[in-house]
């Protein structure tokens, strides 16, 4: 069996990479396949805290670069009933403990016994970020409908694509629908445009996502919750599914609807 | 053709080459050089040499001190370095860490001149490629017309979206087939072109030449510049940037200040633009 190695990565921070990465992780085991998430951010782990393993880690990735214990024992099995491990990063070191190749190398090892290996990229564009890129082959990029993300989201593709990833795929992350609809908020097409990449989901802003975060229970389980639905969905197009992108509707109905309608929305923000 | 491991010295009757092999390391590219030179110092009186580096991706400080090491140990003169065309392609973005057709930041201008003398032998004459003759006759006729100075090569094309954090510098001009994002730099010493939308910072006329243009679908970019000149988008109170008008646009400098127009064509006189002067 040979897996995929998708590395999840933005450049800024706090755009919701640790996010993405632990609710596609799930919805891809959801499915039925056999996943591993790895997180690469050495020094600043949070993947497994969002994932509600954070008391069983005994072993992390350094350990297992640097042959303190076997990789099967670096693998934390998911609460649910999934096959979905956890490879946690240590806390106590930092982004220069391993190289692009070991890293490259234990993913390789992963891709034989696995579908999906998940790399959960650090923020920035130093050593962390070149450790998760080198050992992927394809790419994923988180970013928010904000000009600062979208920004940094631009230098990664072009990063990215210089070091042989070609065609990384896009998440808008945190769409408020109704900003969108007053104009405050770019949507898809003002992303797209800029970033000139597939989207291949858009997750709106919703509460429950930091809810479930602080439970450790990655909110794609609430399949209901409108940002669960949608990291499901994301979870599908990665496995190949052709599911088009759905328009993400304000919450509030009627009136707010119809102000939009005859044109009381205006546009707030500048691309350049 | 005399031999001696990663350099080779090529004489073609008055003429020298030196060839870099591509994958050696620099510094024994360094030391080689300046064996074989001090050896032979008594062969190199005068003259002037053609360097071919390849593929080699040096840096230009690299490329001053190969100079440098030629022109201290030999009493050459180095006026021409030469690059595989391929080294330019677009698709490949690394372009920044190459320098481009000229030797360094340390040359003074009168050694840009493209020498391959006509009164050389013909071998010399043989192995010049069309491009070359091209470039040759072009350089002449336009120094006898003492019209735009500029070094002449060929234009350079970028067929994918130029993104933030990504820079250029080309002795020619250059065009994008995609846009051009905020962050991203571009420097020609001649003109840019750009289907579509112009967002990043951009110098047409790098090395001087205040007679380039900077033409490109949208032209939303709120600052360029063209050989001396900076040109700053007239702002709004809403801070957005006011263009003179949607659709193709053209940048140019007229009475000492940039100015922005609707392109009409290349040979059309733009007399109305809006002044980019902030």
């Amino acid at each position: 069996m040979t897996g995929r190695t998708i590395v999840i990565t933005s450049g800024k921070g706090g755009v919701g990479k640790t996010t993405a990465t632990a609710n596609i992780g799930t919805g891809l085991a959801m499915r039925g396949h056999r996943v591993v998430v790895v997180d690469t951010d050495i020094g600043l782990r949070n993947l497994d805290v969002i994932m509600g393993l954070e008391n069983r880690i005994v072993y992390d990735l350094v350990n297992v670069i640097e042959g303190t214990c076997k990789l099967s024992q670096a693998m934390i099995g998911d609460k649910h009933d999934y096959e979905l491990y956890l490879i946690p990063a240590a806390q106590t070191r930092d982004k220069n403990s391993i190289t692009p190749e070991q890293l490259r190398e234990m993913c390789a090892e992963l891709e034989k016994e696995f579908d999906y290996v998940l790399i959960d990229c650090p923020a920035g564009i130093e050593q962390g970020f070149k450790n998760a890129t080198a050992a992927a082959q394809e790419a994923i990029i988180v970013t928010t409908p904000e000009v600062s993300a979208i920004r940094d989201a631009d230098r990664i593709i072009g990063l990215l694509e210089s070091s042989g990833l070609h065609r990384p795929k896009l998440i808008i992350n945190r769409i408020d629908p109704e900003m969108v609809r007053r104009g405050d908020m770019m949507d898809q097409k003002d992303v797209e445009s800029l970033l000139a990449i597939e989207v291949i989901g858009l997750v709106p802003a919703d509460e429950q996502t930091i809810v479930a975060a602080n439970r450790g229970i990655p909110v794609v389980h609430n399949t209901k919750s409108p940002a669960g639905g949608a990291f499901l969905r994301i979870a599908s197009r990665v496995d190949g599914e052709d599911i088009p992108l759905m328009d993400l509707e304000p919450k509030n109905g009627l009136f707010s609807r119809f102000k939009g309608m005859v044109g009381m929305n205006g546009r707030a923000y500048s691309h350049a | 053709m005399l031999k001696t491991g990663v350099v080779q010295v090529i004489a073609r009757g008055t003429d020298v080459a030196f060839v870099i092999d591509e994958n050696a390391p620099f510094d024994v590219v360094a030391g080689e050089l300046k064996d074989y030179l001090s050896k032979k110092s008594g062969l190199w009186s005068k003259g002037d040499i053609t360097i071919n580096v390849g593929q080699r991706m040096l840096a230009r400080d690299e490329l001053a001190k190969i100079k440098s090491i030629i022109e201290t140990n030999s009493g050459l003169k180095v006026t021409r370095f030469w690059f595989a065309p391929e080294s330019l392609d677009s698709g490949d973005l690394k372009i920044e860490a190459k320098p481009t057709t000229d030797g360094g930041p340390a040359k003074p201008a009168a050694h840009n001149e493209v020498v391959l003398p006509e009164q050389a032998p013909q071998t010399s004459a043989k192995s010049k490629s069309a491009v070359e003759s091209i470039i040759e006759s072009l350089k002449s006729r336009q120094n006898k017309n003492g019209a735009r100075n500029r070094n002449i090569t060929e234009a350079l094309f970028i067929k994918s979206t130029f993104r933030s954090g990504e820079t250029l510098h080309h002795q020619g001009d250059v065009v994008v087939l995609a846009d051009v994002n905020p962050g991203a730099e571009i420097r020609a010493d001649g003109d840019i072109v750009v289907f579509g939308s112009l967002k990043g910072w951009v110098h047409a006329g790098a090395s001087g030449d205040n007679k380039a243009v900077i033409i490109a679908l949208e032209l939303p970019s709120p600052r360029f510049q063209i050989g001396k000149f900076l040109g700053v988008a007239p702002v709004t109170a809403h801070r957005q940037p006011k263009l003179s008008a949607s659709g193709p646009q053209i940048a140019y400098v007229r009475s000492r200040s940039i100015h922005v127009a609707p392109f009409a064509g290349r040979f059309a006189r733009y007399n109305k633009g809006v002044p980019y002067d902030g």
